[in-house]
């Protein structure tokens, strides 16, 4: 278990290796590997229906890959998943928590799942940190989309994991809120803490992320910095086809992932 | 945080133990259960009602042996738990994805579970003991201090069958609006056969078939708990019937449980 006597030095912050997960006959990750550095933020782009999720979900622990192998801060997660979990903070795409309880229950018990007894005033002050103080005995399902989302990632970073696994943290989000995120994002970073994000937005991908990985019909299809991206694709047929003007990161996804509607 | 030797970062958790994590899912599902007044009023109203229903004028004959009344009594408070209440509430949870985010957490999916059981097992408890309070206060129904204690055991061991039926229904049964369909078509017949498994109003076949049904073999334990000096063979078999109940409609649940609705 992560505590003082690990020693995380040297590792990767996260290590996906040939990464394969079905879901029946659909092959819905096929073969994707990635490294995340410590303090890295990595962005995951794709269309609907690329893996993105089910990328996550597999180093989450929330799905049984059928190949592959998870390592977070070198621990083997597919062979000690509860091991792995203790070093990793999830935001899931849709959350759910129970409906009865106040948001200060809920991170209470949030905290108690991480190892963590915290004090009310602790609590509280946590939810002051994302804004949340006034809203502690309010029902999660009371509170806006934004603030929804601040809680969340509360929770998710509460145990301030090394690992970090946002989906889509900002879908659905006024430009204020997904700028306050960005910020909270950056913090997370700051304090050396890694991040592995999915992200419809290009314009978010360039924002916070140092490097993308463009992944399409579950494989990964390029990996870069954005401006890497932009510069190695800027002469590639299929992106230029796409540009109006100057060639974007937003081009780049067209060009590489195609024109045609998703699910 | 950083550690000061080498500037790299140190992880800020410690490791959690299971027991920090027990106690913080007991509290949560216990605030859960206590908020959910309506579940706490039909738990235990519904049982009195019955109490004092079968006490009253020519039923009390009719039904026979006051305790297997009493006994009938708790039974439908388990089942209106386990069955109505146990079930729908993981079924609405996995609807809304509260086991998906809990599962992304270093706590073992059986400790999410268990804590859940747990509480209702105690609800079951409460339930219980306010019957049998209401049949020592109101009816004159009054157990030694050995048919108490034996009786709260008994209401265990049939809390521990009629939950793993809520959890066989959970298990096979995706779709919360179908379970609620068929919690409720399955919580009739589980009492009903309950309630008829000690008298012969409808034949001595359905006596029999009702007197093995899930609800018959809890009837029979508690009765024989409630005066252990009648306690017999039969009892006995009521008890390894209802264990065996418990462990195929259990397996069943939780070889088919699935964490999520989709």
């Amino acid at each position: 278990m992560s505590g003082p006597d690990s020693d995380p030095r040297g590792e990767l912050a996260l290590a996906v290796a040939d990464l394969q997960v079905s879901y029946g006959q659909k092959r819905a990750v096929d073969g994707v590997s990635l490294e995340i550095e410590d303090g890295e933020i990595f962005g995951l782009l794709g269309p609907n229906g690329a893996g993105k999720t089910t990328t996550l979900s597999a180093i989450e622990g929330l799905l049984r890959p059928d190949a592959g192998t998870i390592e977070v801060q070198g621990v083997d997660a597919r062979a000690n998943p509860l091991r792995a979990r203790a070093m990793v903070g999830v935001q899931l795409q849709s959350t759910g928590f129970q409906a009865a309880l106040t948001i200060l229950e809920i991170v209470k018990l949030y905290a108690g799942l991480y190892g963590l007894a915290r004090s009310r005033s602790e609590l509280l002050e946590a939810l002051d940190g994302v804004g949340l103080a006034d809203e502690a005995s309010r029902r999660f399902a009371q509170l806006s989309g934004g603030q929804q989302k601040r809680l969340s990632l509360l929770i998710a970073t509460i145990h301030d994991p090394v690992l970090v696994l946002l989906d889509e943290p900002t879908a659905g989000l006024d430009p204020q809120a997904r700028r306050q995120l960005w910020n909270r994002i950056g913090r997370i970073r700051q304090r050396g803490r890694s991040i592995l994000l999915t992200t419809h937005s290009m314009e978010e991908a360039q924002a916070v992320c140092d490097r993308v990985a463009i992944l399409d019909h579950g494989r990964i299809l390029a990996v870069d910095t954005p401006a890497g991206l932009i510069e190695k694709h800027r002469d590639d047929p299929r992106v230029v086809g796409v540009a109006h003007g100057e060639v974007t990161l937003d081009d780049v996804f067209i060009g590489l992932t195609g024109q045609d509607y998703r699910d | 945080m950083t550690d000061a030797a080498s500037g790299s970062p140190t992880i800020g958790a410690p490791a959690p133990t299971l027991r920090t994590q027990l106690r913080a899912l007991l509290e949560a599902d216990l605030l859960v259960q206590l908020r959910n007044l309506r579940a706490v009023a039909l738990s235990t109203i519904l049982p009195l009602v019955l109490l004092f229903g079968t006490f009253a004028g020519r039923r009390a004959q009719i039904l026979g042996d006051p305790r297997f009344k009493v006994a009938s009594c708790m039974m439908l408070g388990m089942a209106t738990i386990a069955i109505l209440g146990y079930s729908m509430g993981v079924a609405r949870d996995r609807d809304a994805g509260v086991f998906q985010r809990l599962r992304v957490t270093p706590t073992p999916g059986w400790a999410i579970m268990a804590s859940r059981l747990a509480i209702q097992v105690l609800a079951i408890l409460v339930m219980a003991a306010v019957v049998l309070v209401a049949a020592t206060a109101f009816e004159s129904v009054t157990l030694d201090a050995g048919g108490y204690v034996l009786t709260l055991l008994a209401v265990v061991f049939a809390a521990a069958m009629f939950l793993s039926i809520g959890q066989a229904l959970v298990g096979l049964i995706r779709s919360t609006d179908t379970l609620n369909a068929v919690s409720r078509l399955a919580y009739i017949p589980l009492f009903a056969l309950g309630l008829l498994g000690h008298t012969d109003i409808l034949g001595t076949n359905l006596e029999t078939i009702a007197r093995w049904s899930p609800g018959g073999v809890v009837s029979t334990m508690l009765g024989g708990a409630m005066s252990p000096t009648t306690w017999n063979g039969e009892t006995w078999t009521a008890v390894l019937v209802a264990l065996a109940y418990a462990v195929v409609f259990a397996g069943a649940g939780i070889r088919w449980f699935r964490w999520t609705a989709s």
